[in-house]
Formats: C-alpha cells, sequence, structure tokens
C-alpha cells in the first residue's frame, strides 16, 4: 500500500509526458481523425444490433412482462452516467496537475453530454418505476444521489462557461468535478448501504449475474454501443472545440495583421 | 396506460437525445473543418 | 519538489479530507438515509404514535386477502414479513403490477393503536432477479422455488452466464 503510494506520483509520469503529445493540437487532429471513423460506425452497428435484440428478439421477463426492456436503455445511461463522470474526474487530475490543454477542452465537451445521459437515466427510470413499482419518483438514496450527480454535471458544464478566462473557468470546473467524485460510490453502493426503493445490482454481483443471459446478452450489447456512441459524440465535440480554438487564433492573427497594415 | 407506453416514450425520449446529440457534434465538427480549410489552406488539419 | 508533484500531494491532502468527511457525514445521517424500516427495526423502537412512516419487507406467503370498502374502493389486508418478525397491514386503494405474495414492497402509512399499519401507499419493490417465464416456471416445476415464499433460489443454479468470482 505504501510502497504504492510512494510509486504513483512518479509512475505516473511518463504516462503524463506521452500523453503531452497530443497536448499538440495538429498532431490529435490527425491521431483522431481514423479513430472518430471507426468509432462512428462501430457504435451504429453494436447499438443497432443491441437495440434489435432487446426491443424485439430478447424475451419478457417472468414478473415485468414486457416493461423489462426499458433496463436496455436505463442500465447504461446509468452507467454512462457514472463512467462518463469518472472520466471527468481523471481529466480533472490531469488538467489541475499537468495543465493539459486538451484535458481543460475535453473536460467542458463532456459535461453537458454526461448531464443529458443522466437525465435520460432519471427519466426511463421513472418510466419504468410508474407501472413497476407504483410511483414515478420516491426520495431514496439511489434516486436522490443520482439526482445529485445530474446537478454536479449540470453545473460543472455551467460554472467552465461562465468565465471570460478560459483557463480560469476549467481550473474551478476541475475542483468541482473532484469534489463531486465522492457521490460516485455513494450512488453505486447507496443499494448496498442503506435499504432503498431501488434494486441492488444484478449484474455486478459477486458470485453470478442475477440477471439471466437470455436478458443480460441484450443488456451488454446495448451498453457497448451507448458507450461507442457517447464516445464518438465526445470525441467529435473536443476536435471540434480544438478547431475552433485554433480558428480564434487564425482570425484575431489576421485582424491584428490588417490593424498594422491600416495604420 | 399499458406498458407500451412506457417502453415507447423511454425509446424516443433516448433516441432523440442521442439523435440530438449526433446530429449538433457532427454540425460542429463540419462547420469548424470547413471554417479552417478555409482560414488556413495549408496548415495542419486532420 | 516541483510544482507538479507538490499540486499532486496537495490533491491526495484534499481527497482524504473530503472522502472522510463525507464518511463521517454518512455514518452520523445514518437514520435519515435508510428509506423504509423493517418490522424488526419496529419491534425493536417503536415508532413514534401519529407519525407516518415507511414499513419495508415481504408480503408473506398466504397472508393477502383483496375485498372491496363501502366506497367501492379495491382493499387489500397482507402482512408484512422480515424473516423475524410480522406486521399486519391494510390499505385501500390500486396495488401496484409488481405486487404479489412473496414480493417485497414498501407501505407508507401510520401504526394504529390495534397493532395494524395503515397504509396509504404501496410501492412494490422488485428484486435483482430477471429470468424469462419459461425458466421462472421450470423452476416452479422442479419445485426449486415458490415465488409466494421469497426470493428465487442462487443464480448459479439456473442462470448458464459463466460464473465469476469466488
Amino acid at each position: 500500500m505504501t510502497a504504492k503510494a510512494d510509486s504513483s506520483p512518479s509512475g505516473a509520469a511518463p504516462g503524463a509526458r506521452s500523453l503531452h503529445r497530443f497536448a499538440n493540437p495538429g498532431r490529435f487532429l490527425r491521431a483522431s481523425a481514423r479513430v472518430q471513423v471507426w468509432l462512428w460506425v462501430a457504435a451504429a452497428l453494436v447499438l443497432g444490433a443491441g437495440l434489435v435484440w432487446g426491443l424485439f428478439l430478447s424475451p419478457a421477463d417472468w414478473q415485468q412482462g414486457q416493461t423489462v426492456r426499458i433496463m436496455y436503455v436505463h442500465v447504461p445511461m446509468a452507467w454512462l452516467a457514472m463512467g462518463g463522470y469518472t472520466a471527468l474526474a481523471v481529466a480533472s487530475i490531469m488538467s489541475l496537475i499537468w495543465r493539459h490543454p486538451l484535458a481543460d477542452l475535453f473536460a467542458r465537451e463532456l459535461s453537458p453530454v454526461g448531464a443529458l445521459v443522466t437525465a435520460l437515466c432519471l427519466a426511463t427510470g421513472s418510466l419504468w418505476g410508474r407501472p413497476m413499482w407504483g410511483t414515478w419518483w420516491v426520495w431514496d438514496a439511489r434516486l436522490t444521489s443520482v439526482l445529485v450527480l445530474f446537478f454536479l454535471w449540470l453545473g460543472h458544464a455551467a460554472l467552465t462557461r461562465a468565465f471570460e478566462d478560459q483557463e480560469r473557468g476549467a481550473r474551478v470546473g476541475a475542483i468541482l468535478a473532484l469534489v463531486g467524485i465522492v457521490n460516485i460510490p455513494i450512488v453505486k453502493f447507496s443499494v448496498d448501504w442503506w435499504n432503498t426503493l431501488h434494486q441492488p445490482a444484478s449484474v455486478t454481483r459477486l458470485d453470478a449475474p442475477g440477471m439471466h443471459v437470455d436478458i443480460l446478452y441484450p443488456l451488454l450489447t446495448c451498453a457497448l454501443g451507448f458507450s461507442l456512441l457517447f464516445g464518438a459524440v465526445v470525441l467529435a465535440r473536443t476536435r471540434a472545440a480544438v478547431m475552433e480554438r485554433r480558428i480564434r487564433a487564425l482570425q484575431l492573427a489576421r485582424a491584428r495583421r490588417e490593424e498594422a497594415a491600416g495604420a | 396506460m399499458s406498458h407500451t407506453f412506457f417502453i415507447t416514450a423511454s425509446y424516443a425520449l433516448v433516441l432523440l437525445g442521442f439523435g440530438a446529440l449526433v446530429l449538433d457534434a457532427a454540425r460542429r465538427h463540419a462547420a469548424a473543418k470547413r471554417l479552417l480549410a478555409e482560414l488556413d489552406p495549408r496548415g495542419d488539419r486532420p | 519538489m516541483t510544482r507538479k508533484k507538490r499540486r499532486l500531494y496537495i490533491l491526495l491532502l484534499c481527497g482524504l479530507g473530503l472522502g472522510s468527511a463525507t464518511a463521517l457525514t454518512l455514518t452520523a445521517f445514518q437514520d435519515n438515509l435508510v428509506f423504509f424500516r423493517s418490522p424488526s427495526d419496529i419491534m425493536r423502537e417503536a415508532p413514534p404514535a401519529n407519525r407516518a412512516f415507511r414499513l419495508g419487507g415481504l408480503v408473506e406467503a398466504g397472508s393477502l386477502e383483496r375485498g372491496t370498502g363501502a366506497d367501492g374502493k379495491p382493499t387489500a389486508n397482507f402482512r408484512v414479513t422480515d424473516g423475524a418478525h410480522v406486521i399486519r397491514v391494510s390499505y385501500a386503494g390500486v396495488l401496484p403490477d409488481l405486487f404479489r405474495e412473496g414480493q417485497g414492497v414498501v407501505t407508507l402509512g401510520m401504526m394504529q393503536p390495534d397493532g395494524i399499519f395503515r397504509a396509504r401507499e404501496v410501492l412494490a419493490r422488485h428484486d435483482e432477479t430477471y429470468m424469462p417465464p419459461e425458466v421462472a416456471d421450470a423452476l416452479k416445476r422442479a419445485g426449486h422455488w415458490n415465488p409466494a415464499q421469497g426470493a428465487a433460489p442462487p443464480p448459479a443454479e439456473w442462470n448458464t452466464a459463466p460464473r465469476r468470482g469466488g
């Protein structure tokens, strides 16, 4: 434990150095161009297959009936909301410690997507809860902590855009994101720590998944498909943001040249 | 309200949400790429 | 010490402080974070009179009696158990789809002086078991499981997914 803690700062440095290669915007744009095409194609194929499987080919549940199909969109949204937030926290660490400029842009482009995904998780959960539990919403620990996660995403999106100085906005947003990371284990373990209306985890149980494979496999396919699409969207937004920054710099330089020529 | 309503509403919301995300990202990406090509025809671009 | 290293240590220190503060707060508010109380909780510590609270547990097998109230509304009487203790519940209104004997429920209401919990809201609690109807029927036929008696047998017995962990 001690050895691990001691080695982590120096151990992380080479990785960070290699990541700094992508701080060069031209290199990042070239390297990600092909990745992006493959991401879009893979997302379309996997998600298409997963949705058809989940919506038409998979069996109903013995007690939920057809309503179990809502899970094929609800659970991937929940996983993306939490996984995406973890990625935001990693980007925030890179931003605060190594001042990685690409991490700032990535975080800024990630949070609106994360907020939407979390909102979709809450909405689809509500649409499942009404017929199954008998209520749209309860204030149990799971639902409340996911609502807090939604506000953290929204807060990050708003805060990074609230400052004239973009770097300052990124710094403040990164601090918010890292403070909010305490909520992630609370979301995950709320169903084990306290009794809640929301059911405990089915897929990540220690012994065997509590979900029959005929339901589990379409769920995993949908989850992979949505993750690929999420990745493709965030990558496209980040690439657009890198190009927009370059455009602003070029326009500024041109305006200065014209000013100098005029004077 | 039957279960069909809840299932349809869930899938519709998710598809609309992601559809909007994809369209917005693609539009922004294409616009930035075009403008960059205009401003800097020889620069390092994707 | 480089500036990067100093920033890393500051961040680690803040994380440690924030983490322990959160853990302490959550432990302190433990009682307010639970959504419902089990019959055993209520036996151990009687709830304050005339205060609504949530009672949760399984609907005991063979305890459900449906009827129709004087106003034509459906009524239900059943017992909620957590294995150790049992509380009788009466409710007037429509029960959710998932409600059945052996299912988890969370009810909101007040304890009456006669020891019956009068619920004004009944929510069904879903467990973490998902299976196609044929699998459930096969388990019931083989005598491995009676849904009215409680949860399904461990998934390792019926799920063909590769086992993980220990």
